[in-house]
């Protein structure tokens, strides 16, 4: 009686339901992840309460405390610090969307607007194709170029004994990270940008166009006026993609837990920073012991919720530009 | 990379006896997880074992993750045998059994171009403690400027052995250090690097200098001989005493055969 095969049986009625259901189980998966990981990390957070996300002691010997933690589970060590990670978070995911939204912009308006067709039909392709790199090749290229480049000519012998003390300048830095990270966002957001810059409709640039303003004036005041829903949609994408990036970051500015300090000046840039994917996946060996998988269960939450509330401000942003907006 | 590495791992390691040798009935399998130092070691030890009269028409299964995949995998019963390259400790579940199957060296390591003599225990203490600074301190040495330290992250095997060999209990390694989360990385991070010094596993040790502690170089030989003291032990982990072809594997890697493998680039536990 039921036979899929049938001409008749996909009606409209059943279709429905069958993606409904598709759709709902998204819900259900997503749902369910965010309830596993907080139940597997709320002890981490409930022994520190506010103090977790302060400062205070070395994040790194913390982990190891609560590695070697003693048999008895109400001996557990769980005291952790972790705002050098959330600060190294922060730093380089804003520097990284910020240089990203700069160039990716003025790229995507000489995309569009002023590169000669068939210098774009090149120039798009192949930033698509960029768009796609796996992080691990950026990250490779990084620890075997660009690191040992930066700490042994970028970095001078004086910078390195002035912070000895406290932290070991060796090119593994927090302006490599950004650096990297800026190349690997910008693809993505200038392939949004493009794709918003080409739907403003012609009428209107072409209306600016009669009335004698120039070419960069009506892109400018015009166009991405109109694509400003776009380059926050292509941001929020970016900072998406630059919260989560771990192995990257791990390879070219994670070498150790620090809070870069921006009053050092430039040596800020040197300064080695581990952002909290990156913690995670370099000590998921340790998983196995209990506490020290519930603290990396606590970063894993962190991130989550950021990136919730990442979504959450990207759409708050893009409803005021809405009237006279177009969407990507 | 530790994914791709696991991965790498699992698929690769699948040793299979020729299945004529075997009625179904008598084959089993040993499953083994944990260190990635032991993992080659475990795998030449399985191809042989598989080619005695009590092995033959059985199958070994090798998977890695590190020493702590391996003991908690074991005490679940996931897995017959874990491998551990670290000590038993404290918070290690019960009920397991920790069988010493060989001895692995740690080497202390510099920069190929910063070829130091030798180092003594507490020099080693000074320099990782972060109480000696400089590489001007440090008698012999070739390089300049401020010491770089390249140590492993806490979950290390290797970080534990260093912990418990060179600096003792108390002592902990300096908060400015950098941190590596595997082998390859550590490496990779002191050849690149002419003010770095760090340690390693002696199979590790490829284009770095190796520093001799206490006189005595980290050389294979010094270690099987006794005279060099960095060693640490190499464990496979059995949930209760091990029974069966278990038993057998580890009775074959402790007798003469076995541990004429163990000495080709390991230390054999006589």
């Amino acid at each position: 009686m039921l036979n899929p095969a049938a001409p008749g049986f996909w009606t409209d009625r059943r279709v429905e339901r069958l993606l409904g259901a598709v759709a709902c189980l998204v819900l259900l998966l997503i749902g369910g992840m965010i309830a596993f990981v907080f139940s597997k990390a709320w002890p981490s957070f409930a022994h520190n309460g506010l103090a977790w996300f302060g400062s205070g002691g070395d994040v790194d010997r913390q982990l190891e405390d609560i590695f070697s933690s003693p048999s008895n589970p109400s001996d557990y060590v769980y005291e952790l610090h972790a705002w050098s990670l959330i600060w190294g978070t922060f730093v380089v995911t804003a520097g990284a969307v910020l240089i990203g939204i700069v160039f990716s912009l003025l790229a995507a308006i000489f995309i569009v607007e002023f590169a000669p067709p068939r210098l774009a039909r090149l120039l798009e392709p192949v930033v698509r194709l960029l768009a796609a790199v796996p992080s691990v090749v950026y990250g490779l290229i990084g620890i075997l170029v660009i690191v040992p480049w930066v700490g042994e000519h970028l970095i001078s012998l004086e910078r390195k004994e002035s912070v000895a003390n406290v932290i070991q300048l060796n090119g593994s830095s927090l302006g490599v990270g950004i650096l990297i990270l800026t190349i690997m966002i910008v693809p993505i957001m200038i392939a949004i940008v493009v794709d918003a810059l080409r739907a403003v409709p012609g009428s209107w640039t072409e209306g600016a166009s009669a009335l004698g303003v120039n070419r960069w004036r009506v892109t400018w005041s015009i166009a991405v006026r109109t694509a400003r829903p776009a380059v926050v949609a292509a941001a929020v994408l970016a900072t998406a993609r630059a919260l989560g990036e771990a192995i990257m970051l791990s390879m070219v500015s994670g070498s150790a837990s620090f809070a870069p300090n921006p009053i050092d000046g430039i040596t800020f840039l040197f300064e080695p920073t581990r952002p909290l994917a990156s913690a995670l996946v370099e000590n998921v060996e340790g998983l196995t012991v209990v506490p020290f998988g519930q603290t990396l269960f606590a970063f894993a939450a962190v991130l989550l919720v950021s990136s919730m509330f990442l979504s959450l401000a990207g759409f708050v942003a893009k409803q005021s530009m809405r009237r006279y907006g177009v969407q990507p | 990379m530790k994914r791709t590495r696991l991965l790498a791992a699992a698929a690769a390691l699948a040793l299979c006896a020729p299945l004529s040798a075997a009625t179904a009935a008598q084959a089993a399998t040993i499953t083994m997880s944990g260190s990635t130092s032991i993992a080659p070691l475990a795998t030449k030890l399985a191809k042989a074992f598989l080619k005695t009269p009590k092995g033959k028409g059985n199958k070994v299964v090798i998977l890695q993750g590190g020493s702590d995949i391996g003991i908690n995998d074991v005490s679940h019963g996931r897995v017959t045998l874990g491998m551990s390259s670290r000590d038993p400790k404290p918070a290690d579940p019960g009920g397991i059994v920790f069988n010493k199957i060989a001895r692995d060296a740690v080497c202390i390591v510099s920069n190929a171009s910063n070829k130091i003599p030798t180092l003594s225990q507490s020099q080693i203490q000074d320099v990782f403690s972060g109480r000696v600074r400089s590489w001007s301190q440090v008698p012999g040495a070739t390089a300049s400027g401020p010491i770089d330290l390249v140590v492993r992250t806490a979950a290390s095997g290797t970080q534990d052995a260093f912990q418990n060999i060179f600096m003792g209990q108390t002592l902990r390694v300096a908060a400015s250090a950098t941190t590596k989360s595997s082998n390859g990385l550590q490496a990779q991070t002191i050849k690149s690097d002419p003010n770095a010094i760090g340690y390693a596993s002696f199979a590790f040790t490829g284009g770095l200098h190796t520093i001799p502690y206490q006189g005595v170089p980290c050389t294979l030989r010094n270690a099987k001989s006794g005279q060099y003291a960095g060693s640490r032990n190499f464990f496979l982990v059995s949930r209760g005493a091990a029974k069966g072809l278990a038993k057998a594997f580890i009775t074959f890697t402790r007798s003469s055969a076995g541990q004429a493998i163990v000495a080709s680039d390991w230390v054999p536990l006589h």
